[in-house]
C-alpha cells in the first residue's frame, strides 16, 4: 500500500514528438491511454523522446487535448460529454487525421468516437451525397450501378438525405 | 506544456511516408477508403448499423463496393447482432443460380460468393428490421410439455386455443403436481417457419374457475429459448412424440432470453423481448420457473397455462434454412423476388393497419375473438359470456361437433 500511494504522488513525464518535429511533454498517466505508448513504457523505450512519425503537430495537439480531458479526475461525465460533442464538430479531414492517429496510438475510445462521427456523415445519405462529401467520382458503368439497385432496391427507397451536412 | 526542441530521436521503423499528406492540405474531404488504413476505414463503416446504409456505401464507387463486399460488412453486422447465425455454413440464392448456369472461374467465384453473401445478409437484416412491428402468430404446433397431469384433457395443445374454455370444457395445460415450489416446467413449440423473427411472447396463466376460490396457477417467472433439434432423426420423431413426454434433451438452444416475472393474474401477460430475436431452426421452449399456487385437495404446487402466443414474423418463403448433416450447420436460402413481394406487402398493409398482420389470417380471427373475450372479462361484475351465447361463426360451427 505504501508503494502504491507514493507512485500516485510522484508524477512521471513523457516527451512525445510529432512528425513535424515538435515535442510535447505529458504526464505518463495521461499518455498511457494510448496502448502503443503504454507498451513502449513497459518495454522501457520511454526514457527518451517518443517519436510519433505518423502524427503531425496539429493532430497531436488534438489527441493530447482529448487524452487530458478523458484522464482528468476533475472532469465529470457531463464535461466529458460536452467536450466530445465539440471535439467531433472538427472538420472531417481533421477527424480523419485524428482517426489515423488514434489507430496508430491504439486509443480505442477516441477511435470509436471519431469513427462514429464520420459514419454519421454517411448515414441515411444518398450515394450521390456521400460522393460529394468525400470528393469521389463514381466509376461504375450504368449497368453496374443498375445491378446493385436491382439486387437491393429497398436500400434506395424512402426518405434519403441529399444534403452535404 | 508545449516545448520545441531541435533534437530528433531516430525511430526509423515508424517513419513511413505516405501519399496522404499532400491531399490533406486541400479544402475538399478525402476519400478515406482510398487513403486510410483498412483498419480505420473498417472502424468507420462498421459504425453503420442499418443494412440500407451498408448497401448504399457499397454503391458509392467501385473501390467502396469492393471494400464493403470483400470485408463482408453486412455479414459481420448480421453475426454481431445474431450470434446464432454463425452456424450458417453457406448461402444460396434460389433464382440467381438458375438464371446463371454459366460456369465462373475459380478466382471469380470467390468474388461471386462474397457478393452473394453481401446481398443476402443485408437483405436478411432488412427483413429483421422491418419485422419489428409485425404481430403475426408464429406458433406452428405444440411439441411437448415437460409434464402433463391428465393427458389428453390437460394437454399442451390446449394452449393454442385463445380461450379458457372450448366446447364447454375448460381449456388449459396443467403440469403434474410437485411439493417443491421451485420445480420448473417447460413447454416446447414448433414455429411456423425454420427462420422467424420473434418480438414478443404472450402467456396467460389459467384461473381454475371450477375450483373453490378460483386459484390462478401461474409461474413465478418465465424465460424463452430458441433453437433446433439435435439430429434430423429426432426431428421426424418429434412429429410422433406423445405431447406429454418431455423432449428438452432433443434440442440445442442457441438463444436464452432474460427472465420475466409473471404475475398471478388471469390476464394475457406480454413479455416484450428488448430486441427482436432471430430463431434459426424453428423451435421455442418456454421455461416456467417456480410455482406459486397449491391445489387444496392434494397440497401440491401446479403450473397451468391457458394460452401461449409467440408474436413476430416467419421469414419464409423469402428465407429458408436447410440443415446439413452431420455438422448440423445451416444453409441459408434466399429468394430475392419473394423478398421483394414480402417488403411490398408489408408497406402496403403497414400504412392501413400498423399493428395487424398484412392479411387477415385464421390467427387474426382467433385474436379478435380473444380480444372480445378479454374485454368482456375486464368489466367488473359481469360474468364472462358462456360458449353457447358466443356469436362467433367459426366457433359455433366447431360447437356443433
Amino acid at each position: 500500500m505504501a508503494e502504491a500511494s507514493s507512485s500516485i504522488t510522484e508524477k512521471f513525464f513523457l516527451t512525445l514528438k510529432s512528425s513535424d518535429g515538435d515535442e510535447f511533454v505529458l504526464e505518463e498517466s495521461i499518455a498511457i491511454q494510448s496502448i502503443t505508448i503504454k507498451n513502449m513504457v513497459e518495454d522501457g523505450c520511454s526514457s527518451s523522446v517518443i517519436p510519433l512519425s505518423k502524427v503531425d503537430t496539429e493532430t497531436l495537439i488534438k489527441v493530447i487535448e482529448y487524452m487530458k480531458m478523458h484522464s482528468s479526475t476533475s472532469s465529470n461525465e457531463e464535461e466529458i460529454e460536452n467536450f466530445d460533442k465539440k471535439f467531433v464538430s472538427n472538420s472531417i479531414n481533421t477527424i480523419l487525421n485524428i482517426l489515423e492517429a488514434a489507430n496508430f496510438l491504439d486509443i480505442n475510445n477516441l477511435l470509436e468516437l471519431c469513427a462514429e462521427a464520420v459514419a454519421n456523415r454517411i448515414k441515411n445519405k444518398t450515394p450521390e451525397a456521400v460522393r460529394k462529401i468525400f470528393n469521389i467520382t463514381s466509376d461504375f458503368t450504368p449497368e453496374e450501378e443498375a445491378e446493385i439497385r436491382n439486387e437491393t432496391p429497398w436500400a434506395f427507397e424512402g426518405n434519403l438525405d441529399h444534403s452535404l451536412d | 506544456m508545449l516545448i520545441f526542441l531541435a533534437s530528433w530521436v531516430g525511430f526509423g521503423t515508424l517513419n513511413r511516408s505516405r501519399g496522404l499528406h499532400g491531399s490533406r492540405s486541400m479544402e475538399t474531404h478525402i476519400d478515406f477508403v482510398q487513403w486510410l488504413d483498412t483498419d480505420v476505414s473498417l472502424n468507420i463503416l462498421m459504425c453503420l448499423k442499418d443494412p440500407a446504409d451498408v448497401v448504399r456505401a457499397g454503391s458509392v464507387s467501385r473501390l467502396w463496393h469492393e471494400f464493403v463486399v470483400t470485408n463482408g460488412l453486412s455479414k459481420q453486422l448480421c453475426f454481431g447482432r445474431f450470434p446464432q447465425l454463425s452456424r450458417i455454413a453457406r448461402v444460396t440464392e434460389l433464382d440467381a443460380s438458375a438464371a446463371e448456369p454459366k460456369d465462373v472461374g475459380s478466382s471469380n467465384s470467390n468474388w461471386e460468393t462474397l457478393k452473394r453473401d453481401h446481398e443476402v445478409y443485408a437483405s436478411l437484416l432488412q427483413a429483421i428490421e422491418t419485422s419489428k412491428s409485425c404481430r403475426s402468430d408464429c406458433i406452428g404446433y405444440a411439441v411437448s410439455a415437460s409434464s402433463t397431469d391428465n393427458y389428453p384433457d390437460e394437454s399442451i395443445v390446449n394452449t393454442l386455443i385463445p380461450r379458457d374454455r372450448y366446447l364447454n370444457r375448460p381449456s388449459y395445460w396443467s403440469s403434474k403436481g410437485h411439493s417443491d415450489p421451485n420445480a420448473p416446467e417447460t413447454l416446447i413449440y414448433k414455429l411456423k417457419a425454420d427462420i422467424c423473427v420473434i418480438n414478443e411472447v404472450d402467456t396467460q396463466p389459467f384461473e381454475a374457475y371450477f375450483q373453490p376460490g378460483k386459484p390462478i396457477y401461474s409461474a413465478k417467472s418465465v424465460r424463452f429459448r430458441l433453437g433446433y433439434p439435435k439430429s434430423s432423426r429426432d426431428e421426424s420423431d418429434l412429429l410422433q412424440l406423445p405431447q406429454q413426454q418431455p423432449a428438452d434433451d432433443k434440442f440445442v438452444w442457441t438463444y436464452t432470453s432474460e427472465e420475466f416475472p409473471m404475475t398471478q393474474e388471469n390476464c394475457f401477460q406480454r413479455f416484450n423481448l428488448p430486441e427482436p430475436v432471430l430463431c434459426i431452426g424453428g423451435y421455442m421452449q418456454i421455461q416456467l420457473l417456480g410455482r406459486v399456487q397449491r391445489q387444496e385437495m392434494d397440497d401440491l404446487f401446479y403450473i397451468c397455462i391457458c394460452h401461449v402466443k409467440v408474436v413476430g414474423r416467419p421469414l419464409s418463403p423469402a428465407f429458408d434454412i436447410e440443415v446439413l448433416e452431420p455438422s448440423r450447420e445451416f444453409v441459408l436460402k434466399y429468394n430475392r423476388d419473394v423478398f421483394g413481394c414480402m417488403l411490398q406487402s408489408m408497406t402496403n398493409g403497414g400504412h392501413q393497419e400498423s399493428n395487424m398482420p398484412p392479411t387477415p389470417s385464421e390467427g387474426f380471427v382467433l385474436d379478435a375473438g380473444l380480444l372480445e373475450y378479454l374485454l368482456q372479462g375486464y368489466q367488473p361484475g359481469v360474468e364472462p359470456v358462456e360458449w353457447d351465447e358466443d356469436d362467433d361463426d367459426e366457433m359455433d360451427e366447431a360447437g356443433i361437433l
